[in-house]
């Protein structure tokens, strides 16, 4: 057994919150611990034991013969292709995914949720109000809490940014800050509030909407005691300094009116009439973020984009893994994490799919091709984005035999020698 | 790489070497201009045609996390426009699709400012923490040689030193961060007034007006920063976006902040939106070019209006309010962590509405009445006042009288009362002009020596036009185009798209520095201080 060693300020992906203060125990080639780690941190770094495997047909091979497989299946003609990219890979490698899927004409989907999409696409509508991470930890003195508590899934968001800590315009931390939880039927706010109303489903976006009247100076009339509740949150929140509005942008086990991010936003962008509001959306783990960035700056869209033309469409409505389950696919690149399951696992199988990430040899589903690399941030340093697109430097605490981006790139290479020239 | 290519019988205008159109040869061996070639050499017929140096953009926002929220707010604009992948010859690097619209994709921007014989541009406004960011969109930009201006007028870091009087600590932390960043120089928006924005103050209107949260004024700011700019001998100087954008009567603080700063080599940046009279709206371009003309340590680019679409983004967020309110546009606002602000407002300018004419006619002003092109330099604040793309019209307003007269004949008269342009301008850019304020000038600004000119050392970026009675036609097609020796665009078609180079500084700084700061890091940052500089920057930073 070799002595343990340290490696320090390492990058957690559990979740959205991207903390950067791990301090990583490597022993043997595992991990052994990761402090100060949440157990969605914990959880995410595991032993940073993978498999290292290269398969073809299910067989072993060498990496050079996989390559001209996987290219050979990408470069048939007329095939129909989708790009799949989960969410445990650098933007680096998100970048190499997105100019194959550029070269070979394919649709690109994510792990964006439909929850997230639903922002997004609002926010394109709107706009949108918000703030960096440590500008709620420096400046939020009142915090509302929509139908969430962090404290589930986002364990230390309270504690690294939202609740707790000291800020430069909040020396007092948890003492100097007012917090407001709104329970929407069962979706609940966090415990530790200092003021909780409760909303029916059924009444919150009617509540949204007064809301964002009653501060546009259209105070409502006779309304039922729980909206009547809901618009007396309104002066607690012109009165504060700096106003916070947080919600979880990722699905639940609870349905969700769709409708709720629109109605935030627009409460948000109001508030900075008359002080200054921001809204913080909770966003899962990986490099979910990256990858919307990436899609933005190379093709203009965030998410849903189809390059079957030569150039790149936007398809909101008809995402790549909804088609994938119609059978409108005849090949598939899945980067990153293969954990897709039901229908889009299903139709990958039956399609000839290339699987290369962490774990590409264990996919549920079968592969004509599976290189497996390492994980974003555990075997692979780069560049991650946090909930707030804030762009994060990934230090590997392991050291990775073969990188996702290393084997992107050589597929592009691959594919190009098979098909010179342009998609377009 | 053409490593060589002798580009044979072209007028050349050099103005940076006195060359103001002489029928010779331009040689290029191995990426750089040389004096000669052997006879043998590869020739470019460029006879009857008209040699430049490649463009450079002193001030552009391309390539950061600002551009990409607003992408991402713009898919109308992109589905109107898609882009397919350019048909590269040499296969070296892979041709990309993308969308245009006011804010393209990163792949397709590098393609249309190869396209318009532009070799370098700079990102005005980037904030630190988003470096990272904006170097990965700069390495998708190809054609051009790059670099971003790293935003400080409202850090909080540094605004606690102005507060407790430490400048010099100040200039150290300044010069860490251009280091720590990839950036080229310090940029200042709205100096303290982000800060207020963010803090509840709203905005600072005055030179002495005091942040409150930190007792600091807007004067303080811009002297800190431009003795530390011009201390840390940086190639460009600091590069100032004044307070109070975009309002009627901004002409007092934009002189005043000149004359506060008198003396000391300062750039101020898109003016156009910083010289209008008040309280009503009315052209204050002429006591602000007067002053330029009359103070050599100053320089400016002008920031023109072209009516169309725009996308107005900017660190200055509470500008971006009062547009999203006046203008009931979408709007887009991003509070980002201890350095600055982001603020996203898409724009039409009309030339019937009288405010737009008015800004437009602001920024001919500032160029025609302007002494000294070398100092009075090109720039749309793009996406800002319109797109880069706009560049070749603009060009033509400023050389052909009887365009301008004619556009002036159908414009919203209603402000321009008293105006140098409604009263009759009647000089005419002469083409040695036009290389100067979109090539030499700029270069020279910037401190880049070997940008610009086409004398023997200078980088190989050389834009070649067929002449054309149209001007704007003429700068909008240029027939070849030579970034870094590379045959770039072919019979005005791109036919290659080499990877440019990324521009900038890594100045020193006592060391002193860096354990306060650490404590600083530990107690407001949510990066951690080990993980805060970009790390792997593509290229050797400029000596400084």
């Amino acid at each position: 057994m070799s002595v343990a060693h340290q490696v320090e300020h390492v990058t957690c992906l559990g979740c959205g919150c991207g903390c950067d203060d791990i301090s990583v125990t490597v022993q043997d080639g595992r991990i052994v611990d990761a402090i100060p780690a949440c157990p969605v941190g914990r959880a995410w770094f595991g032993d940073g034991s993978v498999p290292w495997e290269v398969l073809q047909a299910g067989k072993p091979a060498t990496l050079e013969r996989a390559l001209i497989e996987a290219a050979s299946i990408l470069t048939k003609p007329r095939a129909s292709l989708l790009v799949y990219l989960a969410p445990d890979i650098t933007s680096r490698a998100q970048r190499a995914a997105v100019a194959l899927a550029d070269f070979l004409g394919a649709a690109v989907d994510t792990a964006t949720s439909d929850p997230a999409v639903g922002g997004l696409l609002a926010a394109q509508r709107r706009g949108r109000a918000t703030a960096t991470l440590g500008e709620i930890r420096n400046r939020a003195d009142v915090l509302l809490f929509w139908g969430v508590d962090p404290n589930r899934r986002y364990p230390r968001f309270l504690s690294r940014y939202a609740l707790e800590p000291a800020g430069t315009q909040i020396p007092n931390g948890r003492a100097g800050r007012f917090v407001i939880a709104v329970n929407i039927g069962a979706d609940k706010g966090p415990a530790e509030a200092d003021h909780t109303i409760t909303l029916e489903p059924s009444e919150e976006i009617a509540a949204l909407s007064l809301m964002r009247a009653a501060v546009l100076d259209h105070p409502a009339r006779d309304q039922s005691p729980n909206l009547a509740s809901a618009i007396g949150l309104i002066g607690r929140l012109t009165s504060a300094r700096y106003a916070v509005l947080v919600h979880d942008a990722e699905p639940t086990d609870l349905p969700r009116n769709p409708l709720r991010v629109e109605g935030l936003i627009a409460l948000a962008q109001a508030l900075n009439g008359p002080t200054r509001a921001a809204l913080s959306s909770l966003r899962a783990g990986g490099n979910r973020p990256g990858a919307e960035s990436v899609l933005t700056w190379q093709t203009g869209y965030p998410f849903a984009v189809d390059h079957s033309r030569g150039y790149p469409r936007y398809m909101p409505g008809d995402r790549g893994l909804d088609r994938l389950a119609r059978g409108a696919f005849t090949a598939a690149l899945v980067v990153g994490s293969p954990v897709l399951a039901g229908e889009a696992a299903a139709a990958l199988g039956g399609i000839e799919t290339v699987a290369i990430g962490p774990g590409a040899s264990r996919a549920p589903f079968p592969t004509r091709v599976a290189i497996d690399t390492g994980t974003a941030g555990i075997h692979e340093g780069g560049t991650a984005y946090r909930m707030d697109e804030v762009p994060l430097s990934l230090r590997p605490p392991l050291t990775g035999q073969r990188s996702a981006v290393q084997t992107l790139e050589a597929l592009l290479e691959a594919v190009r020698t098979k098909r010179p020239g342009s998609s377009a | 790489m053409t490593a060589r290519l002798r580009i044979a019988g072209g007028t050349v205008h050099d103005p940076a070497n006195g060359i103001d159109g002489e029928v010779r040869d331009i040689c290029i061996d191995d990426g750089r201009i040389v004096a000669s070639l052997p006879d043998d050499a590869p020739t470019l017929d460029a006879r009857g045609m008209i040699v430049m140096a490649g463009g450079v953009d002193i001030h552009s926002h391309l390539a950061s996390s600002s551009c990409n929220h607003a992408r991402r707010l713009l898919p109308e604009e992109h589905s109107a426009e898609p882009v397919t992948a350019p048909a590269l010859v040499d296969g070296a690097s892979l041709p990309r699709s993308g969308t245009g619209g006011t804010v393209p994709t990163t792949f397709t921007s590098g393609y249309r400012y190869a396209g318009l014989g532009y070799t370098t541009v700079f990102d005005a406004a980037v904030a630190p923490v988003m470096a990272r960011h904006s170097h990965a969109e700069l390495g998708d930009t190809p054609c051009v040689d790059g670099g971003f201006f790293a935003l400080m007028g409202n850090d909080e870091y540094l605004l606690r030193q102005i507060a407790a009087g430490e400048r010099e600590r100040a200039r150290d932390y300044a010069a860490w961060l251009l280091g720590s960043t990839g950036a080229y120089a310090i940029k200042i928006v709205n100096p303290g007034g982000i800060e207020a924005w963010k803090s509840g103050q709203r905005n600072l209107n005055g030179l002495d007006e005091v942040l409150t949260t930190h007792g600091v004024t807007p004067r303080a700011i811009l002297e800190t920063l431009t003795d530390a700019a011009n201390h840390l001998r940086l190639p460009h100087p600091v590069h100032i976006h004044c307070n109070n954008l975009g309002q009627p009567g901004n002409v007092a603080v934009t002189l005043a902040t000149m004359q506060a700063l008198a003396g000391r080599r300062a750039h101020f940046t898109h003016v156009q939106f910083h010289s209008y009279g008040g309280p009503g709206w009315s052209s204050g371009a002429a006591p602000i070019i007067e002053y330029v003309n009359t103070h050599p340590e100053l320089s400016i680019d002008v920031g023109q209006v072209m009516f169309g679409s725009a996308t107005t983004i900017t660190a200055d967020g509470p500008v971006e309010y009062l547009l999203h309110k006046s203008s009931g546009r979408k709007w887009v606002n991003i509070d980002i962590e201890l350095e600055t602000g982001c603020g996203i407002v898409p724009f039409l300018y009309k030339d019937k509405a009288a405010v737009n004419a008015l800004q437009w006619a602001v920024g001919l002003e500032l160029f025609l009445l302007s002494r000294d092109p070398w100092r009075v330099v090109l720039s749309t604040d793009h996406p800002n006042g319109g797109s880069f793309l706009s560049y070749p019209a603009l060009i033509q307003l400023l050389m052909d009288r009887s365009v301008r007269d004619e556009k002036l004949k159908q414009v919203n008269p209603k402000l321009l009362g008293g105006s140098a342009l409604a009263d009759g301008l009647t000089r005419e850019y002469t083409l040695n002009e036009i290389a100067i304020i979109t090539r030499a000038g700029p270069a020279r600004l910037l401190g880049l020596r070997q940008k610009g000119h086409l004398g023997p050392g200078a980088d190989a970026d050389v834009t070649v036009f067929a002449r054309n009675a149209d001007i704007a036609q003429m700068f909008a097609t240029p027939r070849y185009v030579i970034k870094g020796g590379s045959l770039v665009v072919e019979e005005g078609q791109l036919r290659r798209a080499p990877v440019g180079r990324r521009l900038h500084v890594r100045p020193g700084y006592d060391n002193a520095l860096l354990p306060d700061l650490k404590r600083y890091f530990d107690a407001y940052s949510t990066v951690a201080f080990e993980n805060y500089p970009v790390q792997g920057i593509p290229d050797e930073p400029i000596a400084v």
